[in-house]
C-alpha cells in the first residue's frame, strides 16, 4: 500500500516536473534566436554553398560521398541529394536546386525572425538545414548538431508565440501553458545533458586542469585569433580558466535549477560562449548556444540582488505568468 | 491525462537514447586511453561502449529496420554524436600540403581553400576527421577530391603529391623559449592527373 502510494506520488511529481505551466515568452526567444541563427548560417556560407555541396568533380569534396556515408547509417536520413534528384525529374539543374535550397533556408530564417507561418517555416528550416548538414557530414561540426536540435524542438513546440506576426494577423487559440512548459523542460534537460557530458569529458583530460588545453585550443588554426605572444602574458590565468570551464559545465546540471544560483550560472555560461565566439571565431556555435540557454533558462530568470523589487511579480521559470494564464 | 502520458513516454525514450549516445562517447574516450583514468578501466569502458552501441542498434545488421529507425531519429534530432567537443584533450591539428608538379619540372605548393571563414572551419574539421583511423578507408578518395579541387585552378599541372600530416604546437613554456610548431607528415598520395593512374605511398 505504501509502495503504491509512493509510486503514485513519484508519478505525480514527474508529471508536475514535466508539465509546469509556462508562458510562451521562452518560445519567442527560441524562434527569434533560431531565425537569426539560420540567417547568419546561410549568409556565412553564401560564397561557399555550391562549392561545399556540389556533386562529384564540381566542389571541394563530393556531396555524394557525404551522402553515401550518411546512408550507411540509414537511407531514410534527409539529404540534399533527394532535392537534387527531385529537381532532376523536373529538368532543373543541380546548381539551380542548390541555389533554391539556399534561398529557401534564408527565407525560412527571415520568416522565423518575423514569426510568419511559424510552423511550416520551422519545418522547412529544420528539413533544409538537416539536408545540408547530412550531405556535408564530413564537413560538419558541433554547431550543426545544435542547430538541428534547436530547430527540431522548435517545430514540435506549440507555435506561434504571442510576439509572432501570425498571432497578430490571425486569431489563434491560446496555447496550453502546460504544453509550453513541457517543451521548455525538454530543452532545459537537454542542455543539462550537453554540459554535464561535455564537462565530464573535459574533467577526464589532464590538459584542462593545467591550462595546456586552453593554450592549444587558442593557438591552433583557425581558432588562433589571439596572438600567442599575448596569451603567454596570461600564462598563470590559463589553469584557472580551464578548471573554471570544467566546473561551470559539470556544475550546470545542479546550479542552474537552484533559484539562488541560476542567474549567476547562466551569466557565466553565456560569458563563456561569448568568449568562445570572440576569441576563437566560432560565431555560429556561440550564437546557437546563447540562444538555447536564453530560451531554456534566461526568460524569467531573476537577478538575485533585485529580488525584493520583483516580489509582487510572478516567477516565470518555475511558476507562470498569471496574467497570461488567466487571460487564456 | 492520456496525452500527458504519451508526452512523458516520448520524453523518456528521447532522453534514454540521448543517454546511450552520451555514454557511448564517454566510454569510447576511456577505452581509447585518451583520459587520465587508469588503463585498467579500458576493458570495462570498451564493454560499456558495446552495450551503449547495442542499445542504439549499432550491433544489428545495417539493413535492420530498428537500427535504421533509431539512426534516422538520432540524426533528425541532431543527437547522433555525444557532446565531447574539445575533450578530454586538444589534439594536434592537421594540414594538407599539395605539391604541384608541372610538365616543365616546376614545383609549387598549395592547399585546398574556401572563400569564407565559416567554410574554412568546416575544411579544418574534415582534415581532423581524416586523421582518425576509422576514416582510413576514405582517406585516399577524399584527398583525391581535395587535390582535384586545386587542380581545377591549375589545369596544366601534371602530378599532385598530397602530403597529409599533423602540426604539433609547442607547449606554452617551449613557446616562451622560442620553439615553434612543427609539421609531421603522416601519409602521402601521388595523383597523376594527365594519365588515369594513381599511385599511393603511405608513410
Amino acid at each position: 500500500m505504501i509502495r503504491l502510494r509512493s509510486a503514485s506520488g513519484g508519478w505525480k511529481g514527474l508529471i508536475e516536473f514535466l508539465f509546469p505551466p509556462e508562458t510562451d515568452r521562452w518560445l519567442s526567444v527560441l524562434r527569434i534566436g533560431l531565425g537569426l541563427q539560420v540567417v547568419v548560417y546561410t549568409l556565412f556560407l553564401r560564397s561557399d554553398w555550391h562549392y561545399l555541396f556540389a556533386g562529384t568533380g564540381k566542389g571541394l569534396v563530393s556531396r555524394e560521398l557525404g551522402e553515401a556515408i550518411t546512408s550507411f547509417d540509414s537511407p531514410l536520413i534527409p539529404k540534399l541529394g533527394w532535392l537534387v534528384a527531385l529537381g532532376g525529374q523536373a529538368g532543373i539543374s543541380e546548381e539551380t536546386v542548390l541555389t533554391v535550397a539556399w534561398a529557401c533556408l534564408l527565407c525560412a530564417g527571415c520568416f522565423l525572425l518575423l514569426g510568419l507561418f511559424c510552423r511550416p517555416t520551422a519545418i522547412i528550416a529544420w528539413f533544409v538545414h538537416l539536408c545540408a548538414a547530412e550531405s556535408g557530414g564530413l564537413l560538419a561540426y558541433g554547431a550543426d548538431n545544435f542547430m538541428t536540435t534547436g530547430l527540431f524542438y522548435l517545430m514540435l513546440s506549440p507555435l506561434p508565440d504571442r510576439y509572432a506576426l501570425d498571432h497578430r494577423l490571425v486569431k489563434i487559440k491560446p496555447k496550453d501553458p502546460q504544453l509550453l512548459g513541457f517543451w521548455r523542460r525538454v530543452l532545459q534537460v537537454h542542455l543539462c545533458f550537453v554540459y554535464f557530458v561535455g564537462g565530464l569529458a573535459k574533467c577526464l583530460g589532464n590538459g584542462w586542469w593545467n591550462g595546456s588545453n586552453l593554450w592549444r585550443s587558442l593557438i591552433r588554426p583557425p581558432f588562433n585569433l589571439i596572438s600567442p605572444d599575448i596569451l603567454v602574458r596570461f600564462e598563470y590565468a590559463l589553469p584557472v580558466l580551464g578548471i573554471s570551464i570544467c566546473l561551470l559545465e559539470v556544475g550546470y546540471v545542479f546550479f542552474i535549477w537552484m533559484k539562488k544560483t541560476r542567474f549567476v550560472w547562466l551569466v557565466c555560461i553565456l560569458a563563456m560562449h561569448i568568449a568562445i565566439g570572440l576569441t576563437m571565431g566560432m560565431y555560429l556555435f556561440a550564437l546557437v548556444m546563447i540562444v538555447l540557454n536564453l530560451a531554456a533558462f534566461g526568460v524569467g530568470s531573476k537577478v538575485p540582488f533585485l529580488r525584493h523589487y520583483q516580489r509582487e511579480t510572478t516567477d516565470y521559470t518555475d511558476g507562470t505568468d498569471k496574467e497570461m494564464i488567466h487571460g487564456s | 491525462m492520456t496525452s500527458k502520458r504519451i508526452y512523458a513516454a516520448c520524453f523518456g525514450v528521447h532522453f534514454f537514447l540521448l543517454t546511450a549516445v552520451c555514454f557511448a562517447g564517454i566510454f569510447s574516450l576511456i577505452a581509447e586511453g585518451a583520459t587520465m583514468l587508469p588503463s585498467a578501466l579500458d576493458r570495462c569502458a570498451r564493454k560499456g561502449e558495446l552495450v551503449a552501441a547495442s542499445v542504439l542498434g549499432k550491433e544489428a545488421a545495417a539493413s535492420n529496420p530498428a537500427r535504421r529507425g533509431i539512426a534516422t531519429y538520432l540524426h533528425a534530432a541532431g543527437i547522433q554524436a555525444g557532446y565531447t567537443f574539445f575533450a578530454p584533450n586538444i589534439p594536434s591539428y592537421h594540414k594538407l600540403i599539395l605539391e604541384l608538379h608541372y610538365s616543365d619540372g616546376r614545383v609549387e605548393y598549395d592547399s585546398p581553400h574556401v572563400s569564407g571563414k565559416a567554410a574554412a572551419l568546416r575544411l579544418d574539421s574534415l582534415l581532423d576527421r581524416l586523421s582518425n583511423p576509422i576514416y582510413e578507408p576514405l582517406r585516399e578518395v577524399v584527398l583525391k577530391m581535395l587535390a582535384f579541387s586545386v587542380w581545377r585552378e591549375h589545369p596544366d599541372v601534371e602530378k599532385i603529391r598530397a602530403i597529409f600530416g599533423s602540426v604539433n604546437p609547442p607547449d606554452i613554456s617551449d613557446f616562451d623559449q622560442g620553439k615553434r610548431e612543427f609539421f609531421q607528415p603522416m601519409f602521402s598520395f601521388d595523383f597523376s592527373l594527365r594519365k588515369e593512374e594513381n599511385k599511393s605511398a603511405p608513410q
